[in-house]
């Protein structure tokens, strides 16, 4: 009964926070002067512009999506599987753009490739009017979509090959090359994980505000928010949401009929992962993989590191916006804990199918990360901007209420994976010596799938941190995010000081991760301490016993 | 000789596997590797494969040195080895057809022959209907005659086969048993088969070795063998 309600509690707090908004706005944009009317998606189909932001749309984001599976699936291959010398530094570095909010790395180009940039600098104006041209369009778009976005290809091609059997590439072993092996045998297996990568990349690249924003990239999250903070137009706002929401739709279904099945038959192995030596190829290799990391990662990152050299620019970077350093801080940390708090409860009911409408629930949650934040926030301003919601919409918890809308499917999956790993006989053995749920709860799964938690954690904290399409939208004054405050300030800053702010966000994205790792070192060490002082322990009493054994 | 094993020594983090162990199979024997649960067995099936090397040692295959003192000189794919996992490994992406054909096509065999020879092997497990189906179609009996048929088709020098029957239930077992044993007439191979179960091992070995700690305990027929564990448990 208690396990019911908890179920049924955050079930309806989910919809409440994440789907009524939705509804809302859709009631809204379908009433024009108070009566009923599709006048405003009338107008959107005649509109030769809305046509051209939906083409622009797709074709970014299948673009984006074909060149970070081209580029990521053969990196993921190559840090997971091979021998390649700094491939953890490698892969670390690779996720650097992930991290942080996406129109930082435009704003970088903008400094090397503008027409006032490093490239100008040195070879002179006109190669400064050529770099700009590329960058200020759909090229220079794409390349940095995919720039941003090619981490989740890689981290989900390295996870998956992890859990492929590694007897089934052995069996391949005795018989064909590496090569082929990759080829013919794991790259086919992880299939779904590589499809699955396309499909976020897709999404993201589809609900991307930032990059098409700064790049004049004319797309439809681009086209929401100006219609709504520009002319504040609700209706057209709302209407032009309307193809994404079509668009997440689809892409929802295809998940559902050609994902979710074959994702969930790939089990994490404890046995290791069969290495393939590189060989001669090995520096051959390397150098396409440092020359990549070098362009994508370390020259925008340069860019800005050298852009900020001066005391006085980050004297003025943090006089500007510390309150949005603290406020990002504090509110990613309290989203990302109740993102904590939303996912264990439907990652549970996904993977254990606890209740019947199970699959509804977990639809609802992946439409809403597939969802761009410019349209949630729009459902949310819809929802909560009335005289008696007000101490919701002018308070911090509508910018929360936003993070748990759209990244709760995040850590839902991570939960589901995590409590998937987690045999169903451990919490029955709980239940037959007459454990409650609760206790079932605190005692077995919260310390099983405690890994899962702290992942869960900081993906919700990273997600909410970078976060800008929706906390522009529904930040209230004097509770705007840092990346929020970066992007208004960009405007009319020197770029000194908004390169030295885009470097505190990087700063600031990577403490928390620095301190995980340095946890994680910590509680490795201590823990192989614990167990050489149980292993002194009982290793007399053992001896003592065998010779006991030896005598009789 | 078809295998010859000398004083090969593995371990795992400072824990000794295999400890001295010697060792050489004739051609066409049918040797059994019996003993309990983490005596070495299976690291010593996994190092005539190549998927693992020897710290300490010589292993030749057919005459020719394929590791030697912790050095691999010859790789899996040219060892010329077939393998029956316990877990059967068949590749869940590929139907029948497709797990038979791989290791064909990596060795470049022409087209024609690899379908000649894949045919006739899956004729010899009585497998040639399900060609084409999917190995998660199959059921366990017929999946152990697929993943039987994909070691045999590459024809190799000598079949490993690590507790392929383990997870069958007995009459399942036994059935397969025959057929293994009818396969092995019919092709005259080399078998090195590892097993904890001494039926299984009476049944099928010509040879049988005991391994414990990983050490050769005894080595000799089936009667040798039957009395040396009959003595072992009486003291």
């Amino acid at each position: 009964m208690a396990r019911k309600c908890v179920f049924w509690i955050t079930i309806l707090l989910f919809i409440m926070i994440g789907l009524a908004p939705v509804a809302a706005m859709l009631v809204k944009s379908i009433f024009v002067s108070g009566e009923l009317s599709l006048k405003n998606y009338a107008m959107l189909f005649k509109s030769k512009r809305e046509w051209t932001l939906l083409f622009n749309s797709l074709v970014l984001s299948g673009a984006t999506t074909l060149i970070t599976i081209l580029l990521g699936v053969p990196l993921g291959v190559l840090f997971a599987k091979t021998d390649l010398p700094f491939k953890r530094l490698f892969a670390v570095l690779f996720v650097v753009p992930l991290i942080i909010p996406s129109y930082i790395i435009a704003v970088a180009w903008f400094y090397f490739l503008g027409r006032s940039g490093t490239i100008a600098g040195i070879f002179g104006s006109k190669a400064g009017i050529l770099a700009s041209s590329f960058l200020f369009s759909f090229p220079g778009t794409l390349f940095v979509t995919a720039s941003v976005f090619l981490p989740i290809v890689i981290i989900l091609t390295m996870t998956y090959l992890r859990m492929v059997n590694p007897r089934l590439e052995e069996a391949a072993k005795l018989s064909a090359a590496w090569f082929l092996i990759l080829r013919r045998i794991s790259i086919p297996i992880i299939k779904p994980g590589i499809f699955l990568a396309g499909l976020i990349v897709f999404i993201l690249t589809a609900g991307e505000f930032g990059v098409p924003s700064f790049l004049r990239f004319d797309v439809f999250p681009v086209e929401s928010f100006i219609q709504f903070s520009a002319f504040y137009n609700f209706n057209t706002a709302t209407a032009a949401a309307i193809p994404l929401g079509i668009i997440t739709l689809i892409v929802l279904v295809v998940e559902r009929l050609f994902l979710r099945k074959k994702i969930f038959q790939f089990r994490l192995t404890k046995e290791a992962m069969i290495m393939a030596p590189l060989g001669k190829t090995k520096p051959l290799f390397f150098a396409a993989v440092c020359a990549l990391v070098f362009i994508l990662v370390l020259i925008p990152l340069g860019v800005l590191s050298a852009k900020s050299f001066s005391p006085w620019a980050y004297r003025e970077a943090f006089i500007r916006s510390i309150d949005s350093i603290f406020r990002s801080l504090l509110y990613a940390s309290i989203g990302a804990t109740c993102l904590v708090l939303f996912s264990f409860i439907l990652g549970y009911l996904l993977e254990r199918k606890a209740i019947r409408f199970y699959y509804a629930v977990d639809s609802a949650a992946i439409f809403l990360f597939a969802l761009p934040g410019t349209v949630t926030g729009i459902g949310l301003i819809s929802l909560w901007n009335t005289q008696a919601t007000n101490f919701i919409y002018a308070s911090m918890c509508i910018i929360l209420f936003g993070y748990i809308a759209q990244y709760t499917a995040l850590g839902e999956r991570i939960m589901a994976a995590t409590f998937s790993q987690i045999p169903h006989s451990m919490e029955e053995a709980a239940q037959v010596v007459g454990a409650g749920w609760f206790r079932r709860l605190s005692g077995i799964l919260i310390p099983l799938a405690k890994r899962g938690l702290v992942a869960a954690w900081f993906a919700g904290f990273i997600f909410c941190l970078r976060d800008l399409g929706l906390a522009t939208m529904v930040s209230p004054p004097d509770h705007d995010t840092l990346p929020v405050r970066i992007f208004t300030l960009m405007a009319n800053s020197p770029d000194e000081v908004t390169a030295a702010l885009c470097i505190i966000m990087v700063v600031i994205a990577f403490l928390p991760l620095c301190a995980l790792a340095l946890a994680v070192k910590y509680i490795a060490r201590h823990g192989r301490n614990q167990n050489k002082f149980r292993c002194a322990q009982t290793l007399p009493r053992a001896m003592r016993r065998q010779a006991e054994n030896a005598n009789f | 000789m078809l295998v010859e094993i000398e004083n090969i020594f593995k371990s795992f983090d400072g824990l000794p596997a295999i400890n001295g162990v010697s060792l050489n199979i004739e051609k066409g024997e049918r040797v059994v590797i019996l003993g309990p649960s983490g005596c070495g067995k299976t690291t010593l099936l996994r190092m005539i494969a190549g998927f693992i090397h020897p710290g300490k040692g010589r292993l030749a295959i057919d005459g020719i040195a394929v590791a030697d003192n912790g050095r691999c000189l010859i790789e899996s794919e040219d060892r010329q080895v077939g393998m029956v996992f316990q877990d059967l490994a068949l590749w869940p992406h590929l139907n029948v057809y497709g797990n038979l054909e791989f290791g064909l096509t990596a060795k470049k065999t022409p087209r024609l022959e690899r379908g000649k020879r894949i045919d006739a092997i899956l004729e010899m497990v009585q497998m040639i209907q399900f060609k084409n189906a999917f190995p998660g179609d199959l059921s366990g009996g017929q999946q152990q005659r697929v993943a039987l048929a994909r070691a045999l088709v590459m024809q190799p020098k000598i079949l490993l086969m690590d507790e392929p029957l383990s997870n069958l239930d007995i009459d399942l077992n036994l059935r397969l048993r025959k057929e293994i044993l009818r396969l092995q007439n019919e092709l005259g191979i080399t078998m090195l088969y590892v097993t904890h179960d001494r039926d299984e091992a009476f049944f099928l070995a010509t040879r049988i070795v005991v391994m414990g700690g990983g050490k050769i305990q005894k080595t000799g027929t089936v009667n040798e063998v039957s009395e040396y564990l009959s003595k072992l448990s009486g003291d």
